[in-house]
């Protein structure tokens, strides 16, 4: 490096240091005052890290990180004033309002937000660096996180990923010796972050956190070996924050004034200031004409922040879901066509439906355990892997939940990735990743980032496969904003809804009961989606409503003609979507029949059955000629042998019984 | 001195109350005249205003919300700064002797708008029961233990009561529940479902018992089904409002027409192509004259509070008026106001625009009180149905020249019949009668009472 671009470069990171300094502590005063409204992690101290990492990207490479965040976004080029307006709450602030100061999003710059969770920064990052590898571009992904987070599955599953796929990732550790309170000295095993690279088979060093020029020096090097494909790097920086975990906060019941105290001594600013003063690389003046800079820019920020008006509360619901008009050129064909001759099964429906939008759109990949070559568990990639190849059919670690964070990232970075589970059982492991991550991006972002993430995998009890094989998990999810419940019962239904989740912004649970994959139904050979919350009236009838999904559908139509015979005529509804669930469909339907069964194979507790009773219960009150009746799965987990696991699933026995009933009401 | 503040009695046999609540809070200073607290006696809930001034102290002891309490029960007292508080005797305070001079003065009807009385105790599926019914529970008695207000009491139709409640009246129990979709179902048919044997679990009154009791017995006589008009629909549901939700009680009267009829002679001999005065425009007039004398009975129940309207701007009459189509009603606004000309001007237009479907909605809106006339068709008393939400209706019959006894002598005079609908609720009867009385002494005298103006 030549001096005068090393001079350059130093005054750069210094101008970025004061710029964060000088924010905290206008941020710690304000949090004072009162106009904070939430929490308010300051970065005091660790300015050298952000700042010198960041001088090393691109607007287009992307930064990840944590709760202790500010510094990361103004380092990655977030104009001071969006972020105090963020922290003030107005609808000036970089996510404009919705999020605080532990959730900050500017992607125009390249700022994928903060987190209030530790650790999914991590995957956030892998999703990246897995974005830029499938649209082979040398952007790099940065996640930045506390010590508290190198000891969470998130850390050893995300690390381990990047290493296996040479993702282009830095892990930037900011060891500041503490998680909250909780010293790392007694939470680590291993006390070194740095030495853990080798543990993955990447590269791990630990340095000075607070040598900005050190810090350059590494960063540039790592940020040169992702960009041309020598992989991730996990960069351990040895560091102190001299504010409390948080303001308002007491700061010496686990540390010492003398400890603090001491630290600020070794403040980087100060001393990459006094060290390019001695070099003579940087006059004094020129360091002194950048304080008056910043400072002047804070105030203003400042100024400009409290000024900022407060959001609209009409628009608190907003940004939930996206709002980006359809662009799919696909025919909407929510109604099965009568003349379709062809049949084939559920699996195959939902194969042909992404063979067809791989082939369209090269931003899809899939991921999940054995569905590369293998063709997946059950047949859902068969033969896909030799067309496109390992990245967009990508084999997995059996590590749900780093796959699910890696997903959440990638769909930020846009590319659109398909969850492949197998078992719905199995993701359980990664529902922070899906409830805290995916689900609430769009929202936190305010609608500037997208959530195309479809998560399959199979759901439903059957063939003995017990409890860790059989859950039905539809209305955890649907209780969920920001996600898209689809648990199809048919394979025209599935083709559609698969084609159509594909083609949307929002993140969708696609679950697929296991028991009916293989039975065949009529789908057309042309191209079609099927909207979600559009209910499908699979028999009309005229004294009865059932509302049944996935197998339960199949169940009830296996009744309805031996009830036909005794002069019980009963309409079937499919509803198709939980989330959104298509509530009108239902109650126009019970307004003609004024009875009501919810068949659901579910739990009973805040279950399906239950929403969709209470609704019809308070809409259509005045159409019921008799209690509403539900049918739910034992509340039991499912057990193995046949004779037990019979009697935890709904019977065709008990459909006729419950109808009869309710005819009797 | 402490001052004590006991239960007043309200209403000569008023024996206990209901203490509804606090309107002071412990502490406050209470000047004489300043309502205290909230009793309900017999009919109606009343702030009961200290006759004291003093610092109010509640002991412990004292009744809490929605109990029944003994007139002249001390219950509270008003003491000087630093005064110690005594306490209420040993004895149970709803025993306290009665207090004859603690009586309150009787309270003026003053607000324009009149507070209903606050709901008594009732359990949530009693409330229901009685919004799903539309009666206001205030307008009940309870049966249950503390005055608590049950199911029985609620269904028991109020109109079936006897118009002053005694204890002894036990409630006729009535029919069981009926499905949400029946009750519609009944309501749109203009059944009663109550009186409906259930096919359901239970006995439930289910849609079918419902339509196979308009579809008539099950006869195989041959029948013509008349097919409802949304006019009719929407008649057979005001009437049966009226019936769910007025407790109604009719009044006639007989009244000397004779001076009504010369009056309208008059206008007629002396009328130059202008619109006369129909007897029924007349009547209108002198009916807002009476009104203003009696404001109740121009009350409007609006969701939860009862409103008089503005003396005599907002004194706005419905006129029935018969259609082919069937009846409708007419508001004239500002009939009060108006003069009698411009009224008969007015109601003209009003007919003609009913009677050939031109009426516009605000015209059949925000009537106070109702006339309607049936002497056309040789009727004389009847009992005309309240159009809620007002509180009364008054039905004209024929007039007729008929033999009457004046000073022992047998004289030709024209006699009419009036018929009041009024709602109990609101009014009671001898308020009632007493505003008839108005409305045939009017009616009696129509040139002076016109003459005079406002009532």
């Amino acid at each position: 490096m030549t001096s005068v671009s090393a001079a350059s470069t130093y005054l750069g990171i210094y101008r970025t240091m004061q710029l964060i300094r000088q924010t905290e502590e206008e941020l710690a005063r304000c949090h004072q005052r009162g106009l904070i409204h939430g929490a308010c992690h300051t970065y005091v101290g660790e300015e050298a890290i952000a700042s010198s990492v960041c001088a090393h990207l691109r607007k287009e490479d992307v930064v990840f990180s944590t709760h202790r965040g500010h510094g990361h976004a103004l380092a990655k080029g977030l104009p001071p004033s969006e972020l105090i307006a963020e922290l003030f709450g107005r609808q000036t602030g970089c996510s404009r309002g919705r999020g605080g100061s532990m959730h900050l999003f500017s992607p125009e710059v390249g700022m994928m937000g903060t987190s209030g969770i530790v650790g999914p920064c991590v995957l956030q990052a892998c999703g990246g660096g897995y974005s830029f590898k499938m649209k082979k571009i040398d952007n790099v992904a940065v996640a930045f996180f506390g010590d508290g987070a190198v000891n969470n599955g998130a850390f050893h599953e995300g690390l381990n990923m990047a290493s296996i796929w040479k993702l282009p990732v830095l892990f930037i550790c900011e060891n500041n010796q503490f998680a909250t309170e909780v010293p790392f000295a007694y939470a680590a095993g291993n006390p070194s972050v740095g030495s853990r690279g080798v543990a993955y088979g990447l590269p791990g060093l630990t340095v000075d956190g607070n040598d900005a020029i050190e810090l350059s020096r590494v960063a540039s090097e790592a940020v040169e070996r992702a960009r041309s494909g020598g992989g991730p790097t996990l960069i351990e920086c040895m560091t102190y924050r001299t504010r409390a975990h948080a303001e308002g906060m007491g700061d010496f019941g686990y540390r010492t004034r003398e400890d603090v105290d001491g630290w600020k001594q070794r403040c980087p600013i100060q001393r990459l200031r006094t060290n390019c003063v001695a070099e003579k690389l940087i006059s004094a003046a020129d360091f002194d004409a950048v304080d008056a800079e910043i400072k002047k820019l804070v105030d203003e920020a400042r100024r400009l922040a409290e000024a900022g008006p407060f959001p609209d509360p009409a628009t608190a619901t907003q940004h939930a879901y996206s709002e980006s008009p359809r662009s799919s050129t696909t025919p909407i064909q929510n109604v099965r066509p009568a003349a379709t001759v062809r049949e084939i099964t559920m699996t195959q429906a939902t194969h042909e439906a992404l063979s067809e939008e791989m082939a369209k759109n090269p931003l899809i990949f899939v991921m999940g355990e054995g569905i590369g070559k293998r063709g997946g568990n059950f047949m859902t990639t068969a033969g896909l892997y030799n067309i496109y190849g390992p990245t967009r059919l990508c084999d997995t670690p059996i590590c749900e939940r780093g796959f699910v964070g890696l997903a959440c990232g990638a769909g930020m970075t846009g590319t659109r990735p398909v969850i492949d589970f197998m078992f719905a059982d199995f993701v359980l492991d990664s529902v922070g990743e899906i409830v805290n991550q995916i689900a609430k991006m769009q929202y936190m972002s305010s609608g500037r980032l997208k959530m195309p993430v479809l998560l399959r995998g199979c759901i439903g009890i059957g063939h003995s496969a017990a409890t860790h094989h059989s859950g039905n998990y539809y209305a955890m999810y649907a209780q969920i904003p920001g996600l898209k419940v689809v648990v199809p019962s048919s394979a025209y239904d599935a083709k559609g809804l698969f084609k159509h989740a594909l083609n949307s912004d929002d993140p969708v649970l696609f679950l697929e009961h296991r028991e009916i994959l293989s039975i065949k139904g009529p789908v057309p050979e042309g191209e079609y989606e099927i909207e979600f919350g559009r209910a499908n009236v699979v028999r009309s009838g005229r004294d009865v409503t059932v509302v049944a999904l996935a197998r339960m559908v199949h169940l009830t139509l296996s009744v309805c003609d031996e009830l036909e015979k005794s002069g019980i005529s009963v309409e079937v509804i499919d509803p198709r979507t939980v989330l959104p669930l298509d509530i009108e469909t239902i109650l126009q339907s019970v307004k003609k029949t004024g009875r009501l069964l919810v068949v659901d194979e579910g739990f009973a507790p805040c279950g399906f059955a239950v929403d969709v009773a209470a609704q019809v219960a308070d809409r259509g009150f005045n159409d019921l000629d008799a209690p509403i009746k539900r049918i739910n799965g034992a509340f039991t987990p499912t057990p193995y042998s046949p004779p037990l696991e019979k009697a935890v699933v709904p019977q065709s026995d008990d459909i006729l019984k419950a109808i009869r009933d309710l005819m009797n009401e | 001195m402490p001052f004590e503040i006991t239960i007043p009695r309200l209403g000569w046999s008023m024996e206990e109350g209901t203490f509804v609540r606090w309107l002071k809070k412990a502490g406050d200073f209470i000047q004489a005249g300043e309502a205290v607290f909230e009793l309900e006696g017999e009919k109606a809930a009343q702030d009961i205003e200290a006759v004291d001034s003093g610092i109010l102290r509640i002991p412990a002891n004292a009744p809490q919300p929605g109990t029944i309490v003994a007139v002249g029960a001390v219950i509270g007292f008003l003491v000087a700064e630093g005064e110690a508080t005594p306490t209420v005797g040993s004895s149970n305070p709803s025993s306290a002797a009665v207090n004859q001079a603690s009586l309150p003065k009787p309270i003026a009807l003053e607000p324009k708008v009149v507070e209903p009385v606050s709901a008594p105790a009732a359990a949530p599926s009693v409330r229901r029961l009685a919004r799903e019914m539309g009666i206001k529970l205030a307008s009940l008695e309870g049966s249950g233990p503390a005055g608590r207000i049950t199911a029985d009491d609620v269904r028991t139709p109020i109109s079936k009561r006897p118009l002053t409640t005694t204890a002894s009246a036990a409630p006729a129990h009535a029919a069981g529940v009926a499905s949400p979709r029946a009750r519609r179902v009944a309501g749109e048919l203009g059944i009663d479902w109550r009186r409906l044997q259930g096919t359901g679990r239970d006995g439930r009154v289910r849609e079918r018992d419902v339509r196979q009791a308009a579809s008539g017995p099950d006869s195989g006589t041959p029948a013509t089904v008349v097919s409802v008009s949304s006019r009719r629909r929407t008649i057979s549901n005001r009437m049966m409002a009226s019936r769910d939700r007025t407790a109604p009680v009719t009044l006639t009267t007989r009244v000397d027409a004779t001076n009504l009829v010369s009056l309208r002679n008059q206008f007629k001999q002396a009328g130059s192509g202008g619109t006369i005065p129909s007897y029924t425009d007349i009547v209108v007039k002198l009916t807002t004259l009476a009104l203003q004398q009696h404001p109740m009975l121009a009350v409007r129940d609006e969701a939860d509070k009862w409103v008089i309207p503005e003396m005599p701007d907002g004194l706005h009459i419905g006129l029935a008026v018969d259609t082919d189509d069937g009846l409708v009603v007419p508001v004239v606004h500002g009939a009060g106001a108006l003069g009698l000309f411009d009224l008969a001007k007015r109601t003209l237009g009003l007919i003609e625009k009913s009677r050939t479907g031109r009426l516009t909605v605000a015209e059949m809106q925000g009537a106070v009180f109702t006339i309607t006339n049936l002497g056309a068709f040789g009727i004389d008393g009847f009992t005309p149905i309240i159009n809620v939400p007002e509180t009364a209706v008054l039905g004209l019959g024929r007039i007729r020249r008929e033999p009457v006894v004046i000073d022992d002598q047998i004289v030709a005079r024209d006699q009419m019949t009036l018929s009041l609908t009024f709602d109990h609720r609101i009014v009671d009867g001898a308020p009632a009668a007493r505003f008839l009385q108005t409305v045939s002494q009017a009616i009696e005298n129509p040139s002076a009472w016109l003459l005079r103006g406002e009532g």
